[in-house]
């Protein structure tokens, strides 16, 4: 308990500053919606006449980008793309921190066991980005009922919305991996940052080959908002898929920090 | 009755290269001060941190309180408090809240005990770790290794970057846990502060136990530095008998290592004219010195 409150403590404003980031993003995002759908006919016309696969690598559907929920779902991309980053940091960093500011050997020397200290990391961990969602959730839905004058499926929206929770444990674990193969990394969000926009690259690449087997490589493709709006239910494969991911990191995480040997620093 | 605090059975951590430690073996008794002396690099550290769960024994094992380091590690940290030779803490806490944060890991109430550990080192606990100069804390080090008043307390090379007279304030703490029943393991490669606090010591070099020895018996079975100043140059030879090591002149200066029979050496020192003259505890630097050129 007192690891658990130290590593919220420790994580406090880190956390408040990427959920703003979040929020702040959303709402630059579905304030521009008024414009688009103001003249919806000339901005599709324009949209069409793009190269069709460009429109493939960054999202865009045309059908239904002037729809509200067609609109969120292409601007959530970049919402996910930045709660990867907040998320893969985290994991990287409340880990190797221990290392990096060396002090692995105070709270390795304590009474506890090593599989507690990783727990209270974890558990402090997910208590933070269950925070973040709560109040992205609240401000997405707010921002979307601010600026659209049509009706929409607020659920749909929130559905969509979730996703963020389940990209953002995907990548929290995968950073926790990295962290504890790795414990010495100094540069935790340039390593981030690297990792989570080679995941996004490769779902780029694979949206606009149309290459369908790139999706599993990249936990960005795995909860398709488009699939998500016209079905209003997630692709359970996917699901499974994200928790496989989720829960192989985090197990190969606890044998390799359990035995991992101290050495010097 | 005495019973062994530590216990090492062929303990073994090999890493690639020369370092690490093999097979090595002994025991720490109850109440005991122990030095654990050699060069860096000799694997002091690495017995430790084996001892404390930090690294994995290759083969061998240790035994702390009678359980095993390796299976009960969690529950014999309880009763150990650590003091490794460079500190690190969370730069951005308060002194204070480090050392609760350190007190809450143990279910005792520590809030007195670290008032009074901080009084007796003039540590002011409202200052911020990073804030704080190397010497201080090192204070905090030391309270944090003591303030859940451990049975057994490890301590690293303890007194880098402690000046001389917190090394004293330090020395008393020690002193005063050990008379209230510690054991203590301290390692150091300056021994003049393991000649004043330990009962036993052993030596390490290259991962190997070179010796372990009774301090009393260590000092007693050595040699005299003796120096002298003649008023007229002595020649060489006068000084050349047995026991007699290490000799030097330097015009009226002499010096050299003896071990023997005292009467002899006296009545050399007699005969001659002398303007000055030193007799010395060899210390165990030069008694170290000596194991290293004999059994290295």
């Amino acid at each position: 308990m007192n690891m658990y409150s130290y590593e919220l403590k420790a994580y406090r404003s880190f956390t408040l500053i990427w959920t703003a980031a979040l929020v702040a993003l959303a709402a630059f995002m579905l304030s521009m919606f008024p414009t688009f759908t103001h003249d919806a006919e000339s901005f599709k016309s324009l949209l069409r006449s793009m190269p069709e696969s460009v429109l493939h690598a960054v999202g865009i559907q045309i059908e239904s980008i002037t729809s509200l929920l067609g609109f969120y779902s292409y601007t959530f991309m970049y919402v996910t793309l930045c709660g990867a980053i907040q998320a893969m940091t985290l994991g990287v960093s409340i880990i190797s921190r221990e290392w990096r500011d060396k002090t692995a050997d105070f709270l390795l020397t304590k009474p506890v066991a090593r599989s507690s200290i990783l727990t209270a990391k974890l558990l402090a961990a997910c208590t933070l980005l269950v925070l973040t969602n709560l109040i992205y959730l609240c401000a997405a839905s707010t921002l979307a009922l601010l600026v659209s004058a049509a009706s929409f499926d607020l659920t749909v929206l929130l559905l969509v919305s979730v996703t963020l929770f389940f990209v953002q444990i995907i990548f929290f674990s995968l950073g926790m991996l990295l962290a504890v193969l790795a414990p010495k990394i100094r540069a935790v969000l340039s390593i981030s940052l690297g990792v989570v926009f080679g995941f996004f690259l490769i779902g780029i690449l694979g949206a606009s080959t149309g290459a369908d087997k790139l999706r599993i490589l990249t936990p960005f493709k795995y909860y398709d908002a488009a699939y998500i709006v016209r079905h209003a239910g997630y692709e359970v494969s996917y699901l499974w898929m994200g928790l496989v991911v989720a829960v192989t990191s985090i197990i190969v995480s606890y044998i390799v920090f359990m035995r991992r040997d101290v050495d010097l620093v | 009755m005495s019973v062994s605090v530590i216990e090492l059975n062929q303990l073994t951590k090999a890493y690639g290269s020369a370092r690490g430690i093999s097979n090595l073996s002994f025991t720490v008794e109850q109440g005991e001060i122990f030095g654990f002396i050699g060069p860096n690099g000799a694997g002091k550290s690495t017995t430790i941190r084996t001892l404390l769960g930090l690294i994995k024994p290759t083969s061998g094992s240790a035994a702390i309180f009678g359980k095993d380091t390796v299976q009960h590690g969690t529950e014999i940290r309880k009763e150990i408090g650590y003091l490794p030779s460079e500190v690190f803490y969370y730069d951005h806490m308060k002194v204070k809240d480090l050392l609760n944060y350190s007190a809450s890991f143990y279910k005792k109430d520590c809030r007195s005990r670290i008032k009074e550990l901080a009084d007796s080192m003039n540590l002011d606990l409202n200052k911020r770790i990073n804030d704080l100069s190397l010497g201080n804390k090192k204070k905090v080090g030391i309270i944090q290794g003591l303030l859940h008043e451990p049975k057994l307390i490890i301590l690293d090379e303890p007194t880098s970057g402690l000046d001389p007279l917190m090394q004293q304030t330090f020395f008393e703490l020690l002193e005063q846990e050990n008379k209230k029943g510690a054991t203590i393991l301290f390692s150091s490669h300056i021994l003049s502060e393991v000649q004043r606090l330990c009962d036993r010591v052993a030596i390490i070099k290259e991962g190997k136990l070179v010796k372990l020895e009774k301090m009393s018996v260590l000092k007693a079975d050595s040699y005299k530095r003796i120096k002298l100043e003649t008023t007229a140059p002595i020649p060489l030879h006068y000084f050349q008998l047995s026991g007699v090591h290490e000799l030097e002149v330097k015009g009226s200066m002499i010096q050299f290592l003896y071990k023997g029979n005292l009467n002899v050496i006296t009545a050399k020192l007699a005969a001659i004219e002398i303007n000055n003259l030193w007799l010395e505890e060899p210390d165990l630097e030069e008694i170290f010195m000596h194991y290293y050129e004999r059994e290295g």
